[in-house]
């Protein structure tokens, strides 16, 4: 349990804050109300991630998929941050 | 969704619920309470100080000279003052003073309406206390944080619920087994659970909101803004007015002209606070900041070069940034008050309720490990869980009544009479814990200490009545009825202590010594019989 508790919360905040990143860079959204937005979207992201962690049954497989989750959406950061 | 990650999901559920049950409970205790804050600080301070003056004649600046005659007040610190209400005519007034050796003494004195201070607000902090056990349990540096991950697993434990639930969610919205104490436990457990779930998912939210921030806060000045926290705090609406100081001395004045310039320029608002800077500096400025009653949540803020009578910063709509604006309007929601007494009322029933949702978790629990064979069974485990369920959550109430009995009947000049109470609190709570952990019949001594928890509650009262009436009477002719608040909540809690404890803990003495229920009702039947 303290495994898949430590894969959600380690990657529940990765891609919660991933994930907020790569809408801040894309939308094109007030500065103020995209941190807003991002703000109300992160909690339940890492919350969501946080239960689907515990929804496996072998801790391994729910690094290793949460770790192919977390992937792509990072690699879109750099290539954002990069082009930015 | 597959048989194997639904019974994967249930058993985290309940494992995430075991382990953070005792300090998820404290919070929605002393949250629940906290709602009431203002009233439990007019509880415990107006019957000593209650006025009828006229708030209309709270004079600022001599407030201000008063202050400045007797206290040296530490130009570089802050210096607060609180408007009073009709509701809440006793307020205070919070800065630093430097004393002769040079260090820096923070002061809270209290006002009366028409700005007489007329005593010291450290020892009346028993709503302050239980409002910061809600936000950080008075762990110092870390209990924000620790609380906040607390906040992120009892929403995790939210969602994992709805999603074991959801099938049932409709079909058993009002299913009640009376037979069965599992059953029961486990549908009083999912009827609130169902019903306040809007309520639990807000509270969840907005609390993380509170406690975690600062993570994506860091993130976002990293990832987003290369590391310059101030690029950040410039584009979520935080204001700096600061004025460069001149180290010319200028006595405070004129404080009351710029508050009837404030009224004027914020339109429609409630000014609650004033704050200086730089006090007694040529630089010095006074901030008002107040909310707009007529709307949900809008904070206004005016800031006024003293001296001179210059506007430096004019807001009538949070700050004119959508991210403060969100964020009251969550806060707002968190404090629930946006409306009036109902509100907190109702807010105050789910909160108590949300604790009777983590006990029936835990006795489920407890329940079923009872059930396995012996040797399946971690006894240690057990225990703890049992100490948890009967010392953490019977014992945080109890402390609780301890302490509203102290915050009634210590001394008012007693020297650090609040670090007293709050001693008292922690001491009480740690001894029903450890006396719990070394009991070994758990539902005898849960109904004893429940029993004993409602006396403590229901004691209050009286002794407010016994003590302070003069002081309860003159605010009730004012018509100040926070004594009475108060006293119904204590009332409320110690019904439910003393209902539960007959319903639920004698109902269970009764299932585990049926001998006794036998002999009894043999009795009963002889003695009719005769």
């Amino acid at each position: 349990m303290w495994s898949r508790t430590f894969a959600g919360l380690i990657f529940g905040l990765l891609i919660s804050i991933s994930v907020i990143l790569n809408l801040n860079l894309t939308l094109p959204i007030q500065e103020d109300s995209m941190l807003l937005i991002g703000l109300l979207l992160a909690f339940p992201i890492w919350v969501g991630i946080q239960v689907w962690a515990y929804s496996f049954t072998e801790s391994k497989k729910a690094w290793l998929t949460l770790f192919w989750v977390f992937l792509p959406s990072a690699l879109l950061n750099s290539l954002l941050l990069a082009l930015r | 969704m597959k048989k194997d990650a639904l019974k994967a999901i249930t058993n985290a559920h309940a494992w995430v619920g075991l382990i953070i049950s005792t300090i998820l409970f404290i919070v929605f205790f002393a949250g629940s309470l906290s709602l009431f804050r203002d009233n439990i600080i007019a509880w415990e301070t107006n019957p000593h100080f209650s006025s009828d003056k006229n708030i209309e004649a709270f004079n600022v600046d001599e407030i201000i000279t008063k202050i400045a005659q007797n206290y040296k007040v530490y130009d570089h610190g802050y210096f607060v003052i609180d408007f009073p209400t009709k509701d809440h005519p006793i307020t205070n007034t919070y800065f630093e003073e430097l004393s002769v050796d040079g260090e820096h003494i923070d002061r809270n004195l209290l006002l009366s309406a028409n700005g007489d201070i007329v005593g010291h607000g450290d020892g009346f902090n028993w709503g302050n206390f239980l409002y910061r056990l809600h936000i950080d349990l008075h762990i110092p540096e870390v209990g924000l944080y620790f609380v906040g991950i607390i906040t992120l697993f009892f929403f995790v434990a939210l969602i994992s619920g709805v999603v074991i639930h959801w099938r049932k969610i409709f079909s058993k919205f009002f299913q009640y087994r009376k037979e069965g104490k599992k059953d029961k436990w486990l549908d009083a457990h999912n009827i609130i659970g169902v019903m306040g779930l809007p309520f639990h998912i807000m509270y969840a939210f907005t609390g993380l909101v509170f406690n975690l921030l600062i993570i994506y806060q860091i993130s976002y000045a990293l990832l987003l803004y290369g590391g310059d926290q101030s690029k950040l705090f410039a584009a979520a609406g935080v204001v700096d007015v600061h004025q460069d100081e001149t180290n010319v001395d200028l006595p405070v004045t004129g404080i009351n002209d710029l508050l009837t310039t404030a009224k004027k320029s914020l339109g429609q608002v409630n000014i609650t606070r004033l704050s200086i800077d730089h006090f007694g500096d040529e630089s010095a400025s006074v901030t008002f900041r107040g909310h707009d009653d007529s709307k949900f949540s809008t904070q206004k803020e005016v800031t006024y070069h003293i001296q001179s009578g210059r506007e430096l910063y004019l807001t009538k709509d949070n700050y004119d940034n959508n991210l403060r604006g969100g964020l009251s309007v969550i806060a707002s929601l968190h404090f629930g008050n946006f409306a009036g007494y109902s509100l907190r009322v109702l807010f105050f029933i789910l909160g108590i309720g949300t604790c009777y949702i983590i006990l029936t978790g835990n006795l489920m629990w407890l329940d079923k490990k009872a059930k396995l064979r012996r040797e399946k069974q971690n006894q240690l485990g057990l225990q703890l869980v049992k100490a948890m369920t009967t010392g953490g959550f019977i014992g945080t109430i109890f402390a609780t009544g301890v302490g509203f009995i102290c915050a009634r009947t210590l001394p008012l000049d007693m020297l650090s009479r609040s670090d007293l109470i709050s001693q008292i609190f922690f001491a009480t709570l740690f001894s029903a814990l450890i006396i719990s952990l070394f009991i070994k019949n758990q539902s005898k001594f849960s109904a004893l200490l429940l029993k004993l928890t409602a006396l403590t509650l229901a004691a209050t009262p009286i002794l407010d009545w016994l003590l302070v009436s003069k002081g309860i009477a003159a605010m009730l002719a004012n018509q100040h009825y926070d004594v009475l608040i108060v006293q119904a909540c204590l009332l409320c809690l110690a019904l439910c202590c003393w209902l539960v404890s007959a319903k639920l803990f004698d109902q269970q003495i009764a299932d585990e010594n049926p001998t006794d229920a036998t002999t009894s009702d043999a009795n009963k039947l002889s003695y009719s019989a005769q």
